[in-house]
């Protein structure tokens, strides 16, 4: 992998930065109109390398692994490319379009959450350094 | 002759006469079929002197090599001729079922000439077609007349009907299929009302095609549907839309609001998603034929002042215009203006582009109480727009209905004020996308679109998105949005690639997984066209070129591709704030790499002839 150690930390990470958006006043709301489980599938990049986000019922949670339950969308890439697109570094859809994610189930609640990606990178570069990743950022 | 029939039907009103006519191979060979297989019979027939509403002018429609295959997205077909609205080159794609009965009856096109003495309608049954009396049906809505054909013929019968704003003359007109699908743009209602003709009808009793290789057809096109129906935008069209992305376009600055004077409303974006349609009004879907994406609403407002019964519900074009374009955020008025407009028989983007630039113009003064006989036309009033503004419009009413029948830009002239804040290019409202938001590429397609602004004449806004790619023919290129860079470039592929989505009659919503070599195997193994990629592109370029000779005949040089100021100002808010389109630019660098004139806006004569036009260049050059 070219940006993480392991799948660990990177799965790591990505469930903290899951954590930090619930809590931002902006996020948090947005996450919860998508009313969805969501699992980021990243085991290209390693074996459970993966994390879920249930915005189910007014209530979220996240975790790493095995979702709970029949996720209703499920986004397939590699971790690196997980790491370029929470940085917005990666245009989702072009990726999409060159197969770099694969979209499996109802992506409706994606669209609620385009408009936030800004807001999400700018969380993600602020925990990166409190998590001593600074060298993680991308410029 | 494979894929296609080979066959059209002509049809003289006047004289009350109909024959078929079989065409040359060569031309679906050399145009591709629909809107270049019309742009081709229009260039060598059309008398070019004539008024778009005079009985010489030629009114067609046209299908696609591909009409009745059975793939998603692949039987639409195309309206053509010289537009009423513009006054040049014009045509307009319809989905819904028309084209593959066309196709089963064996044809592909129909070409209407002359003005019948009293109202009429042609009815086909595979190959017998009569000319009907129509007098019941004239000054009836289309939701009327089609009920009542479809009793009197039944179900199946597949209908093209116009509405009573056809009939008067209203510029921005449309032709409603089976009571849902319209052919929007550029006003061909009105050119069939100029020929007494309310309706065709249309019924095959067989369904029936030959293809140049059945096996490998059928091979592919399993896997194709497979595609195309699991791909991320048939999922979300199917779920939520054409609306679906309201919200996420909002952010970007892609949505117009208010006559174009803003590019942010977050309520209204919230308020008017295809995702509120859905939970709000949204009863079932609908789809064209063999269509597995099915992005077709059916809603019902069951109480309020805009309750409307189950039916055709808006698309995104609507929303927007009958939306934030006019102030409003009221999804239910959306539903019920939709209906009202397909009922008279107008296109929504242009219907609600000209009364938003009428609101605007009323805001400055430069439209007074004594122009609209005591009407007030504020920003968001949907009651009066939907009740006293459509109808007037549609009957040409009072001095209002009269002057907004014009469209924008024919308003703004016979005031003499106002043409500075019309959002159009070459005399076609521009539909609901902001270049300076969605992508400056949107804005040099806008302008180059031989039938004005249109955000379907070519893929560029699925390419700015990032959502079109063709590694097969060299374009990789991933476009910023928001800059000119690369444009010009992405818009050589971008508009022959229009033209061959627009002549095979594909839905743009749903040919985002047709690969090239897709494209390919389709006209090779339905068609026999024997293309290589090469020759397919060159095609593409040949449409795109000889609509644009067209409009030269028609007087239009490159001064003519252009947007309005409006379009043009910095966007004052939003993400957008500030930003500006740079057409100049792009449209230099576009002529330079087409080999087109940058003053007369045609391709130079060697770019013709390289293009297989000797003769087409011989009568301009
Ligand atoms: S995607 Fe929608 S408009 Fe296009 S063919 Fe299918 S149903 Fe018709």
């Amino acid at each position: 992998m070219e940006f993480w150690k392991d799948s660990d930390e990177a799965v790591r990470t990505i469930v903290k930065l899951q954590e930090e958006a619930f809590k931002d006043p902006d996020l948090g709301p947005a996450l919860k109109k998508v009313n969805q489980l969501i699992l980021y599938d990243y085991t290209e990049s390693g074996p459970g390398c993966a994390v879920w986000v249930d915005c189910r019922n007014g209530q979220l949670s996240c975790g790493a692994g095995d979702p709970p339950g029949k996720p209703d969308l499920v986004l397939s890439l590699s971790a690196d490319d997980a790491h370029r697109a929470w940085s917005n570094k990666l245009n989702p859809i072009v990726a999409i379009t060159r197969k770099k994610i694969r979209v499996k189930g109802s992506a409706t609640g994606l669209l609620k959450l385009a408009p936030k990606t800004k807001r999400t990178a700018e969380i993600y570069t602020q925990l990166l350094k409190d998590l001593n990743m600074a060298d993680k950022i991308l410029k | 002759m494979k894929g296609n029939t080979g066959k059209i039907v002509n049809v003289d009103l006047t004289a009350g006469r109909i024959d078929i006519e079989t065409l040359p191979e060569e031309y679906y060979r050399k145009y591709i079929g629909g809107s270049g297989l019309a742009a081709k019979l229009f260039w060598e027939r059309a008398n070019f002197k004539a008024d778009p509403l005079s009985p010489e002018a030629m009114l067609m429609f046209m299908n696609g090599p591909l009409a009745g295959i059975r793939v998603s997205g692949a039987s639409r077909s195309s309206v053509g001729g010289r537009s009423p609205q513009t006054g040049h080159w014009g045509d307009s794609s319809v989905g819904g079922y028309f084209a593959p009965e066309l196709r089963y009856a064996g044809f592909d096109g129909i070409v209407i000439k002359g003005r019948a003495s009293q109202p009429s309608f042609l009815l086909i049954m595979d190959d017998k077609i009569t000319i009907e009396d129509a007098a019941e049906y004239w000054g009836k809505g289309t939701e009327e007349v089609t009920r009542t054909l479809k009793g009197k013929y039944g179900k199946n019968y597949r209908t093209l009907v116009i509405g009573p704003a056809a009939e008067n003359g209203v510029r921005f007109t449309l032709i409603l299929n089976d009571g849902h699908n319209t052919t929007g743009r550029a006003g061909y209602g009105s050119l069939m009302g100029s020929k007494n003709l309310k309706a065709i009808v249309i019924k095959a009793t067989k369904k029936e095609r030959t293809l140049a290789e059945p096996a490998a057809f059928e091979a592919m096109r399993k896997d194709l549907n497979e595609r195309i129906k699991g791909s991320l935008a048939a999922n979300v069209l199917h779920e939520d839309g054409t609306a679906a992305n309201l919200l996420g376009g909002m952010f970007i600055g892609d949505v117009p609001i208010k006559n174009w004077t803003s590019n942010y409303w977050e309520e209204a974006g919230e308020a008017l998603s295809g995702g509120s349609l859905t939970s709000q009004y949204l009863t079932r879907r609908g789809a064209c034929a063999y269509c597995e994406i099915a992005c077709k609403r059916i809603v019902e407002v069951k109480d309020g002042p805009f309750a409307v019964p189950e039916g055709p519900g808006p698309e995104y074009e609507t929303i927007v215009s009958f939306g934030c374009l006019m102030g409003s955020i009221d999804l239910a008025a959306t539903c019920k203006a939709g209906r009202v407009c397909n009922d008279l028989g107008m296109d929504s983007i242009s219907c609600g582009g000209t009364i938003a630039w009428a609101m605007e113009a009323f805001e400055r003064g430069d439209l007074t109480l004594s122009d609209t006989e005591g009407i007030e036309l504020k920003w968001g009033d949907m009651d009066t727009v939907i009740n006293r503004i459509l109808p007037a419009i549609a009957r040409r009413e009072g001095k209002l209905g009269d002057l907004l029948a014009e469209g924008s830009v024919g308003a703004a002239k016979k005031i003499g004020k106002g043409m500075d804040y019309t959002a159009h290019s070459k005399g076609l409202e521009a539909p609901m996308h902001d270049p300076r938001g969605g992508g400056q590429g949107m804005a040099l397609s806008y302008a180059m679109s031989p039938r004005g602004a249109c955000h379907v004449a070519d893929p560029m806004m699925f390419m700015e998105m990032g959502g079109k790619y063709y590694p097969e023919i060299g374009f990789e290129l991933i476009l910023d949005p928001r800059s000119t860079e690369n444009k010009a470039l992405a818009a050589t592929t971008s508009v022959a690639l229009g033209a061959i989505e627009n002549s095979a009659c594909f839905c743009n919503f749903a040919d985002g997984e047709v690969t090239i070599p897709d494209w390919l195997n389709l006209f090779n193994y339905v068609a026999g066209y024997d293309w290589t990629a090469e020759d397919m592109m060159l095609a593409g370029r040949r449409v795109f070129f000889l609509k644009r000779l067209i409009n030269y005949r028609y007087g239009l040089t490159a001064g003519d591709d252009d947007l309005t100021p409006r379009m043009l100002e910095p966007a004052r808010d939003g993400e957008v704030k500030g930003v500006q389109v740079d057409l100049a630019k792009m449209k230099k660098d576009f002529y330079k790499l087409m080999r087109m004139d940058p003053d007369k806006g045609i391709p130079t004569r060697e770019a013709l002839e390289d293009a297989g036009m000797a003769e087409e260049a011989q009568q301009v050059w």
